[in-house]
């Protein structure tokens, strides 16, 4: 009978044994941080994405249903049907993709001039465009808007890319100056003793181990046209992007619609984020080098 | 480098000549602040605006944004905004900008219609002209969960409370349930000043302005300060009561009768509205106005014109009433098939206008774009005396000051419950 009870005994240790890892401390702890950084990122998304997708009553309920029981697709039907919305994402689109074009097209060379040479300014300059970013738009609002009116730029999809080209030119600029910087020059001059023109050693050697950071330079800048709701929304009249079409009648909405309109305005984030991570790993990559 | 440059300023070049160029719309601008939430901006493009024989496109924007919009446009002499609509306290900001053409001449073709005299004479915003033709109007009402009700002290009419009474009833339910179930809209974009306003101050002194400290307001401030021991906490974050409601977290709320349709809509038989509860000097109400406005030098004035016409019709009027809950500004009958949350709120402000002791309250008037901080000075009073248990009368001096300073700034002179006065309404 004893004996029997030790062997459950053992068998217990050996099945918890093959459960669970043979961890150290640390490596316990580390874990636990990991899945504890994880959950902060994906509870509210699961929330959102739940909340969204129930019924409009379970909203209020409480105490809440943590499991996808009752799934009701009304509220974002409700979405698709909104005059104006597609429209609304396809601007957000072109908006994103423009600011990418442009804080990468002037981004990077500002940003390999700043890494490469030596000119008198440099530190007031790399200060300045962080400085660009102390203005808070909102007093910028009248005279901007009245300006784009008489350019012609107001109510336009290249007027709004160019504020937010703006917003994420000093992102793109010291992203890329880090970028070039943790090249070795070495490479660069090896190519100008094998014949290289200085833009063909550029192209040929420097271009092909930056790209992968600079692809996460853009989505950095993707991303911030992609959230900008200010000038998005002072800009455009008939023309307006997703955020600034939703949030300003979001905020004001019934709680459900809130849910819906961030799943939303976050699920196409994601989507573009899941599409181009392996960029944004080895941007990461480079920068711990 | 160069062409990498090149690359990007071509691609940009490309795409303003394929995104920039939309074709210009014949369509009219109908630029709004009211209606925001989605489900209402959609139904007054499809139901409201769906029967209007023209191309309209309904926009609805906030506050901010609405009037750089305007400004702008005024400013850059090249405006595309048809017609404006928003609430009467938007006008001035306007008008003052010149940003607004007078609709005298359309206030006159509209002749057949009878609309409330109170809301024209307001439109004219205290000029000669008229700026805005009355669009719609609402009002403050309480709402209440039903469940609230057996706990209302004895004798107490709900149709006919005053604030005793509503005062006993809330310690009732805090007695019965060990919760603070009253609530207010004192978040940062709720509509708490409107209730100081409109509803206590004529309620317990007769006046906005001119009695704003004194026996009476010190009474006022402290009996409402032992009211909040018995409101919600987490009112000071409440923008929209129908939230609150819903959730059960409060369970007797006050506020606007287009943030409470949502609660009378999804559950019209959980919850109830009544009238404002009322004071010693009546029960203070105040009934809220929008206008439509044309702007100046619109693209076109005749379909504003147009628009405006349709949008003051019987027929229209009822339709806005359905899809967002503003009551029509125009003297007429009701039908009798209006949906549920209209019915409920709508019996409220009837009963609340038409009560023996009905002490009406207007919008501010003449303050300019000195509007924010007008309701500034009565937030402020509330935070220091109540939440933060100030002196009454110490609070109420500092303040008079402040508001004294700003009717002179503005000149404004006063306005219903307080008498007429030549020149700046006087703070005593």
């Amino acid at each position: 009978m004893t004996d029997a009870t030790q062997e459950d005994l053992q068998d217990k240790r050996n099945l918890l044994d093959r459960l669970l890892p043979r961890w150290s401390v640390g490596q316990w702890l580390f874990a636990t941080i990991c899945l504890i950084l994880c959950l902060w990122v994906l509870l509210p998304i699961y929330l959102l994405v739940l909340s969204a997708f129930s019924p409009r009553d379970a909203v209020f309920a409480w105490p809440k249903a943590y499991l996808p029981f009752d799934i009701s697709t009304d509220t974002i039907a409700f979405f698709f049907g909104v005059r104006g919305v597609f429209s609304a994402f396809l601007n957000s689109v072109m908006v994103a993709a423009l600011t990418m074009v442009i804080s990468i097209g002037l981004g990077a060379p500002a940003g390999y001039a700043l890494a490469r040479f030596r000119f008198r300014g440099k530190d007031s300059f790399r200060l300045l465009i962080v400085m660009t970013r102390a203005f808070p738009i909102a007093i910028l609002a009248l005279p901007l808007t009245v300006t784009f009116i008489k350019l012609g730029l107001y109510d336009t999809v290249f007027g709004v890319a160019l504020v937010h080209s703006a917003l994420a030119l000093p992102f793109a600029v010291l992203i890329s100056s880090s970028l070039f910087m943790g090249i070795p020059f070495e490479l660069e001059e090896a190519a100008w003793t094998m014949g290289c023109t200085r833009f063909q050693a550029f192209w040929r050697v420097v271009m092909p181990i930056a790209t992968p950071g600079l692809a996460a330079a853009a989505i950095f800048a993707f991303v911030i046209s992609w959230n900008e709701v200010f000038a998005a929304t002072i800009l455009t009249l008939q023309h307006p992007t997703l955020t600034a079409f939703l949030l300003t009648t979001l905020s004001e909405s019934p709680l459900y619609f809130r849910f819906a309109g961030g799943f939303f305005l976050v699920v196409p984030a994601l989507v573009f984020i899941f599409a181009v991570r392996k960029y944004l790993f080895s941007m990461w990559g480079i920068a711990n080098r | 480098m160069k062409t990498m440059l090149k690359t990007g300023l071509s691609a940009a070049a490309v795409s303003t000549l394929l995104f920039a160029g939309y074709p210009a719309s014949a369509e009219t601008i109908f630029l709004s602040t009211q209606a925001r939430p989605i489900e209402e901006a959609e139904a007054m493009r499809n139901t409201v605006l769906g029967a209007f024989d023209g191309e309209v496109d309904y926009i609805p924007q906030e506050d901010g944004p609405f009037l750089n919009r305007i400004l702008a446009e005024a400013e850059a002499g090249d405006v595309s905004i048809g017609l404006v609509g928003a609430l009467h306290g938007n006008f001035p900001v306007l008008a003052g900008a010149d940003a607004l053409a007078p609709v005298d001449d359309i206030m006159s073709s509209l002749g057949d219609r009878k609309l409330i005299g109170t809301f024209v004479e307001l439109g004219k915003l205290g000029t000669d002209k008229q700026h805005y033709v009355p669009w719609m109007q609402a009002s403050y009402v309480m709402a209440a969960n039903r469940e609230a009700l057996q706990y209302l002290p004895e004798g107490a009419d709900v149709m006919a409370l005053t604030y005793d009474q509503l005062a006993a009833w809330s310690a009732n339910i805090q007695a019965a349930t060990g919760e603070r179930k009253l609530g207010f809209p004192a978040g940062r974009k709720g509509l708490m000043h409107r209730f100081f306003q409109g509803y206590l101050y004529p309620s317990f002194t007769d006046s906005v302005v001119t009695e704003y400290r004194g026996e009476k307001a010190s009474a006022m401030w402290a009996s409402f300060r032992d009211l909040w021991k018995t409101v919600n906490p987490r009112s000071t974050s409440y923008d929209f009561m129908q939230e609150p409601l819903l959730a059960g977290e409060v369970w007797v709320a006050f506020d606007h009768t287009a943030r409470l349709m949502d609660a009378f809509n999804q559950r019209p038989d959980d919850f109830i509205a009544f009238p404002a509860p009322a004071g010693p000097e009546g029960r203070g109400f105040m009934p809220v106005v929008a206008g439509l406005a044309v702007p100046a030098n619109g693209p076109d004035r005749a379909a504003a014109a147009k628009l405006i016409d349709y949008m003051t019709q019987p027929e229209t009027q009822i339709a806005t009433l359905k899809a967002i809950g503003f009551f029509p500004a125009i003297e007429m009958e009701l039908p009798d098939d209006l949906p549920r949350g209209v019915q409920i709120a709508g019996a409220a402000v009837t009963a609340q206008s038409a009560s023996a002791d009905a002490n009406p309250s207007l919008l501010p008037v003449g303050l300019g774009d000195k509007g924010r901080e007008f309701n500034k000075v009565f937030m402020d009073t509330f935070q220091l005396i109540v939440l933060r248990n100030a002196d009454i009368d110490e609070t109420l001096d500092r303040q008079a000051g402040n508001l004294r300073k700003l009717m002179e700034e503005t000149g404004a002179p006063c306005w219903a419950p307080d008498e007429p006065s030549d020149g700046a309404c006087p703070v005593k």
